[in-house]
């Protein structure tokens, strides 16, 4: 069978239920963050407290997860966001997901509050419940050792002591860098008193087709290998984005205040600390460095956020901190966010030394490790650092207008917004808040892109021009929908077509995995609806907990200060453009223009 | 693998034909994706199951190391040798597995000296070859394995690969 179970696990009664999934359901969703999405319109109860038993948090495999498909090591960590206080939903790579599925799940929905800590050991069709004293209290990668130790070859999905503490963006974490990283999911492992969740299995996923899987999956392996892009994703991996917005000056530098910085960071320096490029599961592009510090990365948000956002030069700095947020579970993202809002906030005298009980200043290492550390720990002024946003009610009204943040959520992209008015539009509609990978269209970077190019992607209308509002809400509608299909298969947005390259897998490849993999014949129209239908769920889940249209919006500086250096010099995001923008991204998702989804949909969608 | 039974009949270690290629392996191109694993086990299962391949990626991303594993097909095989119901032969130099004659001892699996048959349940997994065409291969990004002639030039880097094995702590973290 292709297919595998879900397991319900109810932590306060301490009991397991294992379901099967009809396939008419997957029809709808195929797996993922689709069928996650899903299951939290049906289990989730609007307001509740994120960290409280009342949270379900889900773990949900792709439909191609740990099939010979190209870089389908993903799944999806779901729940709402103790950050946000809206949608949670973090996707991750490794391969934790394909041993789910080898250990005969697909995915798991996790209920209520352990008694004590524990974890879950789900091997071959069977879940148990186990205690996790000898595991609790340490951070990731040792809890990952420790378990190993105890259990024997696995893999698994752990929470730092950040998780434990219930830092609101403890991230979930397997080996040693990949991250479901956003919006705080490791806190609510900690706050289910779940350590972690470890699989190990032996079930072999039958393939429909295997002939003709094999021999597709290698015309895809020449396909993606043949361009010119996989090499350098290969080689050099994200870090060669760094460079790409710093030459724009569209780099987010010392909270925003500056776009431009050193070059110390850029690709080639970092390379120097590569000891061997490593891969996720099933995948042929190998983008992970495993590096010479003792740990795995960095990526270009790290770069953006722990680098030039924290005002640090050294290189090597720059990866100790990314290796330390790893470790201690935490999301690089909303660190180097919030580290430099309170830095940003103490130059400027809002919040002051009775509070942070030290000066704070931009270019200081020593001083980033040891609040990271205390954050983890929720020590002292690391304690208030520990609530991310949520720290604006400490910090007063007037911190909230230097916070680089939608709907609660510290953004992940290192790309300073205002220059690029697609990205803009994309991280004030994304669903979990402000977030680069559910919609950014990359591509909108290459200035030389040709206009015929872009056309054919996003469709008619679109311009060249970055800095233009003209068209841009077809460039986030289209990345919109794809990445969401993308995530309902378990595959990975670095092979997606216009993620990275014009070219790379389209709608008609997944249809074609789909056929080979299961027997399904599923036209591209119909995939193109599943990613609609996952991000009307989302929505319909947001305007649950209260978002309406005032929230797709941006952070107060990206409206009025321009920005001050390079290229980008002078760009700013005008109200009224973006304004517009925004209604015609409704009308293409066919959303009222307050941003509500019409009732006919709302009633179909809560009818599967 | 009919053929293969006949042919074969009282082989007996280095009398089954004269391969001229095998699998080599390089480590430090090994990204640890499995794709080897996994379209081993799609072509003799049907099946996506790394677990039950006859090449296995060994890794460990806390220890860094990931390293291919597979039958060496060896010129003198201990597998085919002690192998007591004569099931594991050499035919045109490939090792090939009878199943009906094969008891399930797990005799092979535990002598082989690079233990690169797979044992799963009742299943013993072992490399043949894919009749000289391994699909493994053909699924490597990155030639971290390869199917090569045995030219000099391949006794050279077979040279190197023992040497910095022996007396470079790079591959063998074990002892670590």
């Amino acid at each position: 069978m292709h297919k595998r179970k879900l397991g319900i696990v109810d932590l306060t009664k301490e009991k397991v239920t294992v379901q099967e999934v009809p396939d008419s359901l997957r029809r709808k969703y195929l797996g993922g963050r689709g069928l996650n999405m899903h299951y939290l319109l049906k289990m989730l109860h609007k307001g509740v407290d994120p960290l409280s038993p009342d949270n379900v948090l889900i773990f949900g495999t792709g439909f191609l997860t740990g099939t010979s498909a190209p870089s389908s090591s993903r799944f999806s960590v779901s729940a709402k966001s103790p950050e946000s206080m809206i949608l949670g939903d973090a996707n991750c790579g490794g391969f934790f997901g394909p041993e789910l599925r080898y250990a005969g799940f697909d995915r798991l929905i996790l209920l209520g509050r352990a008694k004590k800590p524990s974890y879950l050991l789900v091997n071959d069709g069977s879940i148990q419940i186990r205690d996790a004293k000898d595991h609790w209290g340490l951070d990731t990668n040792d809890a990952q050792k420790s378990i190993r130790q105890e259990v024997g070859d696995c893999e698994m999905v752990v929470c730092g002591v950040a998780g434990e503490k219930m830092v609101r963006f403890a991230n979930v974490r397997t080996g040693v860098k990949n991250a479901a990283g956003r919006g705080g999911m490791g806190a609510v492992m900690g706050s289910k008193n779940v350590k972690a969740v470890v699989a190990s299995g032996t079930l072999g996923i039958q393939i429909a087709n295997p002939e003709k899987m094999l021999d597709y999956v290698l015309e895809l392996k020449e396909y993606l290998m043949s361009s010119k892009i996989t090499p350098i994703l290969g080689t050099m991996g994200t870090p060669l984005l760094y460079e790409v917005s710093n030459a724009l000056g569209a780099i987010r530098t010392k909270n925003s205040q500056l776009n431009q910085w050193s070059d110390s960071l850029d690709a080639e320096n970092v390379h120097k600390f590569v000891e061997k490029m490593v891969a996720c599961a099933d995948c042929f592009v190998h983008c992970r460095h495993r590096n010479t510090l003792g740990g795995e990365g960095p990526e270009y948000t790290a770069l953006g956020l722990l680098g030039s956002n924290l005002g640090i030069e050294n290189t090597a700095n720059v990866i100790e901190l990314s290796n330390v947020c790893n470790d201690l579970g935490l999301d690089i993202s909303s660190a180097g966010t919030i580290l430099a809002w309170a830095f940003e906030l103490y130059e400027k005298g809002i919040i002051g030394d009775k509070m942070t009980g030290e000066a704070l200043r931009f270019g200081d290492f020593e001083l980033a490790n040891r609040l990271l550390h205390m954050i983890s720990r929720r020590q002292g002024f690391g304690n208030d650092l520990a609530e991310s946003t949520q720290a604006a009610k400490l910090f007063g009204e007037e911190s909230k207008d230097y916070l680089i943040a939608v709907k609660n959520l510290p953004q992940s992209d290192p790309h300073d917004v205002r220059y690029i008015k697609a990205f803009a539009l994309g991280i004030a509609t994304s669903s979990r808040g402000a977030d680069h990978l559910r919609s950014r269209p990359t591509l909108e970077i290459f200035l030389k892109l040709p206009l015929e190019t872009k056309e054919k992607i996003y469709g008619k209308g679109v311009v060249t021009d970055p800095s233009s509002y003209v068209g841009k809400e077809k460039a986030v509608y289209f990345s919109d929908n794809i990445f969401a299909t993308i995530d309902c298969l378990g595959l990975c947005k670095f092979i997606c077509h216009g993620f990275n390259s014009p070219h790379f897998l389209k709608y008609e490849h997944f249809s074609g995995l789909i056929k080979a993999a299961a027997g399904w014949d599923m036209s591209e129209a119909e995939l193109q609806e599943i990613g609609k239908r996952v991000i009307d769920t989302e929505r319909l889940i947001n305007i649950r907990e209260g978002v309406t249209r005032k929230d797709d919006t941006l952070p107060k500086r990206y409206f009025d200060d321009p920005m001050p250096l390079g290229l980008a010099k002078g760009h700013h995001i005008d109200r009224k453009e973006f304004d517009g923008m925004l209604s015609r991204y409704y009308e293409l998702r066919g959303w009222n223009e307050d941003g509500t989804v019409p009732e006919a949909r709302k009633a179909e969608l809560e009818a599967i | 693998m009919e053929r293969g039974r006949d042919s074969a009949r009282g082989q007996k270690g280095r009398t089954g034909g004269d391969l001229t290629k095998h699998i080599y392996m390089h480590p430090e191109l090994c990204t640890g994706c499995r794709q080897c694993s996994l379209a081993c086990s799609l072509k003799k299962f049907g099946e996506n199951n790394p677990k039950k391949a006859a090449i296995t990626v060994i890794r460990d991303e806390f220890r860094r190391y990931e390293v291919p594993l597979v039958c060496m097909q060896c010129d003198d095989p201990l597998c085919v040798k002690m192998c007591p119901q004569n099931a594991v032969t050499k035919v045109d130099g490939r090792i090939i597995r009878d199943k009906e004659k094969c008891i399930g001892c797990r005799f092979c699996a535990v002598i082989c000296p690079y233990s690169a048959i797979t044992v799963l349940g009742k299943e013993l997994v072992q490399c043949d070859l894919c009749n000289g065409d391994p699909m493994c291969v053909k699924f490597c990004a990155t030639k971290a394995i390869e199917y090569l002639e045995d030219t000099e030039e391949l006794l050279r880097r077979r040279r190197d690969f023992v040497e910095k094995m022996l007396f470079s702590s790079h591959y063998l973290v074990a002892s670590g």
